[in-house]
């Protein structure tokens, strides 16, 4: 696989090689898209397969995981081809965004549990959803505010006094026992049963 | 309305490397949903690590693919099918108490991610975000005037909001507004007149100063997690 036409050591050429180069990408890009053209998929897989294993390479070191990194880029890239937006940016960056990820994943396979967050859904760029990020973020304020029971309402009244006071009104032990009346001693038997309980409806809860 | 408070340019560098942790994505991620200016900024970034990564082709003689590697690739890539494992459809409608949020991008695609809303004391509510093993990741409601007990942190917190204005000792925050807290800083977050949504993750649990509330540390165990 020949590449040295791209090597250059003049910045100023090199420039306009890639210009030529990345509405080439976005041509082959847009034929398959359009009709799952095998030729325009060869001839980028031609220009990008050999960047993106030394990309790997360089990243993992090992030889088969750089080739598995190309061969799930490029396989995202025959299939998503038509999300690519030639207004967002180059085919390049739209690549080397997608190797981002399968790099990410690749990093996370062993670790991995089976429910465990993928790069798609961190980075949603191979979306179909067509969701624009410039709609805002519309409030609803007009909706009131339901208070409900909670979980702390289950305590017996005399913790809950003790940690509505400690939690919401920010005093210490001693100010409680005092504001009460009751000993500190209490106070803080109060406070521990009081978290133990807690603690239990929560993790039920979960 | 003008964020204020944003992810470093560092931050966003990693981010775009993928260099993050799944939890700091999300959180880095959802900021980024909400401005502008960092979208543009990661834009610059990402074409910059891919002039740095794709263009520019350093040759690696040994590994490079041989003719019959390609065709055997291409051909495997062409019999493959196209894995529309969309299994979740993106949600961004939150309902919480009444209350209805609009989730910004990335967060509405991992709303099948959201746990239970647990009501914690001090008019503070909790949604785990279950990412990976060992995260804390999570939503955190405050209600009008509530209020966290004074606490430092074990590791880096970062806390996005989401909808809302809370404040600290320093400074107030509101919708998109990104919070990077090292370990070395305690912080009051508490809530006026208005309620707040903010999404939060931490390297490690948080640990109360303040007084008498130390006796709460193993408290915050179960309130982070
Ligand atoms: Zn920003």
């Amino acid at each position: 696989m020949q590449m040295v036409s791209e090597r250059t050591s003049n910045r100023g050429s090199m420039a306009t090689t890639q210009t030529d180069a990345a509405e080439k990408a976005a041509e082959l890009l847009a034929k398959i898209a359009e009709n799952r053209n095998r030729a325009a998929f060869s001839e980028l897989f031609r220009l990008f397969a050999p960047k993106l294993q030394s990309y790997a390479t360089r990243q993992f070191g090992n030889e088969q995981t750089a080739m598995d990194l190309v061969q799930e880029t490029m396989t995202n890239v025959w299939h998503k081809a038509h999300l690519f937006k030639p207004d967002r940016g180059s085919p390049s960056t739209w690549i080397f965004t997608i190797a981002r990820n399968i790099r990410f994943d690749l990093l996370r396979k062993n670790k991995k549990r089976k429910d465990d967050i993928s790069a798609d859904e961190l980075w949603p760029i191979l979306s179909e959803q067509n969701d624009s990020l410039d709609d805002g973020y519309a409030l609803d304020h007009d909706v009131l505010m339901q208070e409900i029971s909670f979980y702390y309402a289950q305590l017996p009244d005399a913790q809950r006094v003790v940690i509505e006071k400690i939690y919401i009104e920010g005093k210490s032990q001693q100010e409680v026992s005092d504001a009460l009346g009751v000993p500190l001693g209490t106070i803080k038997s109060r406070t521990r049963l009081a978290l133990k309980k807690l603690k239990e409806l929560i993790v039920d809860d979960d | 309305m003008m964020i204020k408070s944003h992810p470093g340019e560092g931050l966003l560098y990693q981010y775009a490397s993928g260099d993050l942790s799944a939890a700091m994505t999300l959180v880095v991620g959802t900021h980024i949903d909400m401005c502008k200016a960092c979208r543009q900024t990661v834009c610059e970034i990402e074409q910059k690590l891919c002039e740095e990564n794709l263009d520019t082709l350093v040759s690696v003689a040994s590994t490079t693919m041989s003719k019959s590697q390609c065709d055997q690739m291409l051909e495997a890539i062409f019999a493959s099918s196209a894995c529309n494992k969309q299994a979740h459809q993106p949600n961004e409608i939150l309902s919480l108490e009444g209350r209805r949020f609009t989730l910004p991008r990335t967060l509405a695609h991992n709303s099948h991610r959201i746990g239970e809303w647990s009501k914690l004391v001090g008019k503070l509510w909790r949604a785990p975000l279950t990412l990976d093993n060992g995260n804390q990741t999570n939503l955190i409601y405050m209600a009008p005037g509530a209020k966290l007990p004074e606490h430092t942190h074990k590791g880096k917190e970062a806390t996005l909001v989401i909808d809302g204005v809370f404040n600290d000792e320093q400074s107030e925050y509101r919708d998109g507004d990104f919070i990077l807290l090292d370990p070395s800083r305690t912080h009051t977050p508490e809530t006026q007149d208005e309620d707040c949504l903010t999404l939060a993750t931490l390297d490690a649990p948080l640990h109360f100063t303040s007084g008498i509330s130390r006796l709460l540390n193993p408290f915050s165990q179960l309130f982070f997690r």
